[in-house]
């Protein structure tokens, strides 16, 4: 699969509700996450910054208070002692480190008495980590919270409390729960989107279903839907499936109709066919009598008998032509065979006796010199009802002209008229992909029904070349058959 | 009246369990209440001994020293079957160094300024070379306990401490943790353990003879023997005064260098 396709295959996609409401699902439950999750995260963490101050302020509460006298002494032991054993006193701060200093920066004593010897000045770069004017400042980084609190003996400044937590455990607390947020939230998204996902497809499936069968009657003929399926849908389903077998009945109630009115019509065409050969072939028979009449009284005459003979040869071809050519078109064992342009010449006979009927001029262009390799009956019959739909817009003494040939691998033909022009249902009837239902409410819809389905049958493409008040003119466009197919 | 018995955390841990059993024992053994007198220093307890507030202390050989024409020998404990006792220079355990002079400028520990093991030991050393701990030393701090100075020295506090032998060696088999992190670098001769001790007035008063009597009866009593072997002792035995001669002798070895 190509990436344009992939694509193209997510578009449609994401336009499907089966789609999109999972995704909005799982947009909505991110968004929600995000929230949730940040929101407990600073709980936690103002929790904890709370928890962290109480519990240091309690440290160095305490341990100031314990320590002020032996820091007024300046007893290196008994600071040691107290610091030591306050480490097991506070066991929740997880203190790493602790110094008592004096009032000029020197270390009484410390936790950690090789870093920061007894009576040794505190080094700059260390006390320059703890802020002044906080007691209690913290290092996300390092993972330390450092505190710092005055040792005061009756208002004067004796001293000084640096003291380190390792809050590595608060930080991984807060981690651990950013962790465990995260994966319940994603677990809980997914969760949710499979249930919409399976909740929209499970609400959606009437919709599939009545799709599936409105393309089936796309194709031919409308499929009700089976009681027992229409039963088991909701109230708003049922109704609509109800609605749809209503539709059906009476679209398929239309095709039947349409497709007997053109049977009606092709009689009726039969019928003006038969009607015309019948006034074609009568026309030459009343000469014939009569030459008939003239051989029996002066058929010892030569110029009489020569004349009557001609007139009766001349009358009996024409009578020949006209029946060959009817036969031609609607020979029923017919094998398919490419057109050849007596094909359309034919045409011209049988299209004659309409013509002249109504005193229209007829105008004649065949481009082809052979046989073209496209089906011969079926594009016949369709220029036939073209040729004959051009005669009935017509009016009387007007003009049909007919033009085919080959262009760009393609066979044309042309049928122009000098009628009203088409009303612009048939029009868009015409352009229209696929014959579809005829246009029903004028009788020549009927012929052009008849076209439209051997357009559908021969891929053939029927255009609307001009449309206007003074006349109309169509062009037919059949693809040729390849050699292959030709050959098969 | 309850006969008071003194004794300091100097030389004892503060163990609840240890004091109620020795009070226990000395109740039965005495036939009367008993008080246990504590104090954080040895000079506290040889006060109140001296003024008489308490029948009897345990105290060190120094201060009974000091102060030899007014306190009397009530009895003294065994340690290994000896009276007897000795001094430790301790130093952290990863330092090299063999001799005191390695110790010059080091920050120190003693335990009490009236401990003849935990001060006096290692101030006559240093007064025989014509030295005094103040000036030899960067700095001295008093812990007031005897497993202070092993804490102090393990944590690197101090440089290196003066520590009672006896003290060391229990600690060695209850706490090794703490006693392997440092190292002896000397130990003194032996010299007389720290001993029970009343006022020379009360010497042979009912009160200090059923003290006395019940120390001495403690090695043949099983909750004294109890008592005993949570101290790590053998008993208590009577020794004569000339017993604590070469603490007296430091004592003054000391004082002639001072001030």
């Amino acid at each position: 699969m190509s990436m344009r396709e992939w694509l193209s295959g997510l578009s449609q996609a994401s336009r499907s509700f089966a789609v999109r409401v999972p995704v909005v699902v799982a947009l909505m439950m991110m968004g929600i996450s995000i929230i949730v999750t940040s929101r407990a995260l600073s709980r936690l963490e103002e929790g904890q910054t709370r928890s962290l101050e109480q519990l240091s302020s309690a440290y160095l509460d305490g341990l100031s208070a314990s320590i002020i006298p032996a820091v007024v002494r300046e007893d290196v032991w008994e600071v040691f002692d107290t610091l030591d054993r306050s480490r097991e006193q506070y066991e929740g701060l997880n203190v790493q480190w602790v110094t008592v200093t004096n009032g000029s920066g020197q270390t009484i004593a410390s936790s950690l008495p090789t870093s920061f010897p007894p009576l040794e000045p505190m080094p700059a770069v260390t006390m320059a980590q703890f802020s002044s004017g906080t007691s209690l400042s913290v290092d996300e980084s390092t993972s330390e919270a450092r505190m710092m609190r005055p040792l005061v003996y009756q208002d004067q400044s004796i001293g000084q409390i640096y003291a380190v937590a390792d809050i590595s455990a608060l930080v991984s607390e807060r981690t651990q729960a950013f962790s465990e947020l995260v994966i319940t939230n994603t677990l809980l998204t997914i969760l949710l989107v499979s249930i919409g996902a399976l909740f929209v497809r499970w609400m959606l499936h009437p919709v599939g279903l009545l799709s599936r069968y409105f393309a089936q009657g796309r194709e031919g003929t409308m499929t009700a839907i089976p009681t027992e399926i229409v039963e088991g849908q909701s109230r708003e389903f049922h109704d609509l499936f109800v609605r749809y077998n209503a539709l059906a009945v009476a679209v398929n109630e239309r095709e039947l109709l349409a497709s007997e009115l053109a049977e009606e019509e092709k009689l009726a065409s039969v019928g003006r066919l038969a009607s015309g050969m019948a006034h074609e072939i009568n026309n030459p028979l009343g000469g014939m009598f009569n030459a008939l009449d003239s051989l029996r009284r002066y058929g010892d005459r030569e110029e009489v008998r020569s004349t009557s003979i001609r007139l009766l040869e001349q009358g009996l071809s024409g009578i020949r032509d006209l029946v060959r050519s009817t036969l031609t078109t609607y020979r029923a064992d017919q094998r398919p065979r490419d057109l050849t342009p007596t094909d359309l010449d034919d045409l011209r006979l049988l299209v004659k006796p309409e013509a002249r009927q109504r005193h229209l001029k007829l105008y004649w262009q065949i481009e082809l010199s052979q046989a073209v390799p496209v089906p011969a009956v079926p594009v016949r019959d369709a220029i036939l009802n073209l040729l004959l739909n051009a005669c009935h817009s017509s009016p009387e003494g007007g003009t049909v002209s007919f033009r085919a040939g080959l262009h760009a691998a393609r066979f044309f033909a042309e049928v122009s008229d000098t009628g009203e022009g088409l009303p612009p249902h048939i029009r868009e009837y015409l352009e229209r992909k696929g014959a579809g239902s005829a246009p029903i409410d004028r009788r020549s819809g009927l012929g052009l029904w008849i076209v439209k389905r051997h357009c559908d049958e021969l891929g053939a493409q029927l255009r609307v070349l001009d449309a206007g008040t003074t006349g109309t003119r169509l062009r037919l466009e059949i693809p040729l058959r390849s050699d292959v197919e030709h050959a098969a | 009246m309850p006969l008071k018995f003194g004794l300091t955390p100097v030389f004892l841990n503060n163990d609840i369990e240890l004091l109620a059993r020795l009070k226990s024992y000395l109740v039965r053994q005495t036939g009367r209440d008993v008080q246990l007198v504590q104090r954080r220093t040895y000079e506290e307890i040889t006060g109140i001994l001296l003024s008489g507030q308490i029948t009897a202390a345990w105290i060190c050989g120094y201060p009974l020293v000091q102060y030899r024409n007014q306190l009397s020998l009530v009895a003294v404990p065994l340690w290994e079957g000896e009276p007897l006792y000795s001094s430790y220079l301790v130093v952290p355990a990863h330092r090299t160094v063999t001799e005191i002079e390695d110790l010059k400028g080091d920050l120190h520990a003693f335990s009490d300024p009236n401990s003849n093991s935990g001060y006096l030991v290692t101030a006559a050393l240093l007064a025989e070379k014509g030295l005094k701990p103040d000036s030899f030393f960067r700095d001295t701090i008093f812990t007031y306990g005897h497993r202070n100075v092993v804490r102090a020295v393990a944590s690197g506090l101090a440089q290196s401490g003066s520590v009672d032998g006896y003290v060391w060696e229990v600690m060695a088999s209850l706490e090794p943790d703490l006693t392997s992190r440092t190292k002896v670098i000397r130990k003194s001769e032996l010299l007389g353990f720290p001993p029970v001790a009343c006022l020379a007035g009360q010497a042979a008063s009912a009160e200090v003879r059923l003290i006395r009597d019940a120390l001495l009866a403690m090695q043949t009593d099983p909750d004294g023997q109890a008592v005993l072997s949570m101290l790590k002792l053998d008993g208590f035995a009577e020794e004569t005064q000339s017993l604590y001669d070469p603490i007296a002798a430091k004592m003054q070895l000391v004082r002639s260098l001072a001030p």
